[in-house]
């Protein structure tokens, strides 16, 4: 953990956060909204002060409930790896703006997060399936994608939410589920 | 399609004649192009064609295929076609428990597997809190460097192949079989190994290991030399090599680029010393770079990390404190609601795991980086303008794993 860091991330990028930065082990978390990505990541990458050069990874998370997509940052300037979490992407429409104009080697990662998620990232130049067919159309690892076998439908009937693990919340997904629990 | 027999045009003409083109490749996909980036690679220009590569290509280190758009004998772009081996183990490690994901990461690069073990572990030691015995971290260190060589040795050898010679091959089996009979003495298994655990390892180092360690580190060194120059002074090999596939510090960062590739144009950017996990800090080892960013460079940094590789099993071995090798762990796990990231360098770059739990006994979301999929894909930006004989010789030199590719 780094509160050097922490600090300096909070005289920066104050106004930008949508909730509290927190540390555990060598990781330290901040969320924007997905609005914000390209400027924050913009900041962080250019700024000496930060200097992440290094996009470390790119992921899609499906919560149950919003689309997220997580960011891990390098730099030299502290010992932690930076995590960066665009949150809030409604699960019908999820769109974020393309880190492409920074590092062009995202194109590939973010076509992955497409193809398993439905995440439309704007400004990406070849934003197609990249595993799956080209004529699949489900994202196989959004949490209403059921498998096959009995193991996926224990907790919760296959779906699962981070927050409330015993029933769906939204109506959407528990009428997804209905569906496929009823034949 | 019918199963006639097939017909001969006549009785001296051996050719056969079908009633209909089967299996024939189509390049222009039968539906309407999905990007900007597809509809400008499916047009050609006059002169231009296509030429189908794979996925059954005896050079694509696994199932890859790649479309060639040609302007002679000149790639002109290419468009690789992934997914041939997707099996979906994110979403299989999101059903599985905690210990099950350790056997279903495994086959993702099966040449190094420890290193897709290494990550996970780490990321749920990060949830669970759990504290590593130092022993297990020597011995995780010891089997990890081992299968570096053992990747490396091999990388020579396909590298070579790719080119069109086909001793080193033999040669580097040799050198790879002797590390993995020995981690086989380890582990109980010779290319899937199931060894890390989460908190430590499965086995202690035993009586057969470490004879066989002894053996091959009495003479890894020589046999090294060896098998390096066999290709180092192969004057077709380097002419061939030198200056192809060149890529800049600027560029190679632009492209997430990690591990040997990224050290070759410059950047002293390894994981162990740059972001330390493990027992790394307090061992001695250089990190080798070269500024030069072509096949050759990326060819000779593996064979210096391989020197640096046996220095650290060297270590090891005299270092290597007593105690227990696992940390005491319930069957079932249920870590806190957390998230943790954990990013390891393996042979080919940054191999990295990000892992969500809510609290029951599975991830509920498990990401797996991998370099070699992000590495193939500076292929279409190293290719433009070489021969077709060489985006093989690109390819091998940035070292690509399929099953990690495609996950």
């Amino acid at each position: 953990m780094d509160p050097l860091f922490r600090r300096r991330l909070e005289a920066r990028f104050a106004e930008r956060l949508t909730g509290p930065i927190r540390q555990r082990h060598d990781e330290t978390e901040i969320r924007i909204a997905p609005g914000d990505v390209p400027d924050t990541l913009r900041a962080l990458h250019d700024e000496p002060e930060f200097g992440f050069e290094f996009l470390a990874d790119l992921a899609g998370v499906d919560t149950g409930e919003v689309m997220q997509v997580v960011y891990h940052l390098w730099s030299e300037t502290t010992p932690d790896w930076l995590r960066v979490i665009a949150d809030g992407l409604s699960r019908d429409d999820p769109r974020v703006p393309s880190v492409t104009f920074l590092w062009k080697g995202a194109e590939w990662m973010e076509r992955e997060a497409y193809d398993m998620f439905g995440i439309t990232f704007e400004g990406n130049r070849d934003l197609r399936r990249i595993y799956m067919p080209p004529d699949y159309q489900s994202f196989p690892l959004r949490k209403d994608f059921f498998l096959a076998d009995d193991a996926a439908r224990s907790p919760g009937g296959g779906v699962r939410h981070m927050e409330r693990t015993h029933a769906p919340s939204n109506t959407k997904t528990a009428a997804l589920i209905r569906k496929a629990t009823s034949g | 399609m019918t199963a006639t027999s097939p017909r001969h045009a006549s009785a001296d003409d051996p050719r056969v004649i079908l009633d209909e083109q089967v299996g024939v490749f189509e390049p222009i996909p039968p539906y309407p192009p999905r990007t900007e980036r597809e509809a400008e690679f499916y047009t050609l220009k006059d002169g231009e064609m296509f030429i189908n590569m794979g996925p059954q290509h005896p050079s694509t280190h696994g199932v890859l295929r790649v479309v060639l758009k040609l302007d002679g004998e000149k790639v002109v772009d290419l468009d690789p076609v992934l997914g041939y081996l997707h099996r979906g183990v994110e979403k299989l490690c999101e059903n599985a428990d905690y210990h099950q994901v350790i056997s279903q990461v495994d086959p993702l690069e099966y040449v190094s597997s420890l290193f897709c073990e290494w990550p996970p572990v780490m990321a749920f030691e990060k949830l669970l809190d759990v504290e590593v015995p130092r022993r297990a971290e020597y011995i995780r260190v010891l089997s990890g460097e081992l299968n570096r060589v053992a990747s490396h040795a091999l990388f020579m050898g396909w590298m070579a192949l790719d080119l069109g010679g086909l001793t080193p091959i033999l040669w580097s089996f040799i050198e790879r079989d002797e590390i993995v009979e020995m981690l086989a003495a380890l582990t109980g298994q010779r290319m899937l190994f199931n060894y890390f655990r989460i908190g430590g390892v499965n086995g202690d180092l035993n009586h057969e290991f470490m004879s066989r360690l002894g053996d091959w580190m009495s003479k890894a060194t020589t046999q090294i030399e060896a098998n390096a120059g066999l290709l180092n002074e192969n004057e077709i090999f380097v002419r061939r090599m030198r200056g192809l596939g060149t890529i800049d510090t600027a560029t190679a960062l632009r492209m997430c680029m990690t591990g040997p590739n990224l050290r070759a144009t410059g950047v002293p950017f390894d994981v162990r010393r740059a972001h330390p996990y493990s027992i790394y800090p307090e061992l001695d080892f250089d990190i080798p770079t070269r500024d030069e960013g072509d096949c050759l460079a990326r060819y000779l940094l593996r064979i210096d990390e391989i020197r640096q590789s046996i220095r650290i099993i060297d270590q090891c071995l005299h270092q290597m404190p007593d105690g227990p090798i696992a940390a005491k762990l319930p069957r079932l796990l249920r870590p806190r609601p957390g998230r943790a990231y954990a990013g390891i360098e393996g042979p080919r770059g940054q191999y990295a795991a990000y892992a969500i739990s809510d609290g029951t006994d599975q991830p509920f979301r498990m990401r797996i980086h991998d370099p070699s999929f992000i590495h193939l894909q500076s292929v279409g930006l190293l290719m433009p303008g070489n021969l077709i004989a060489d985006t093989m010789a690109v390819m091998a030199s940035l070292d690509p794993i399929m099953g990690g590719v495609d996950k």
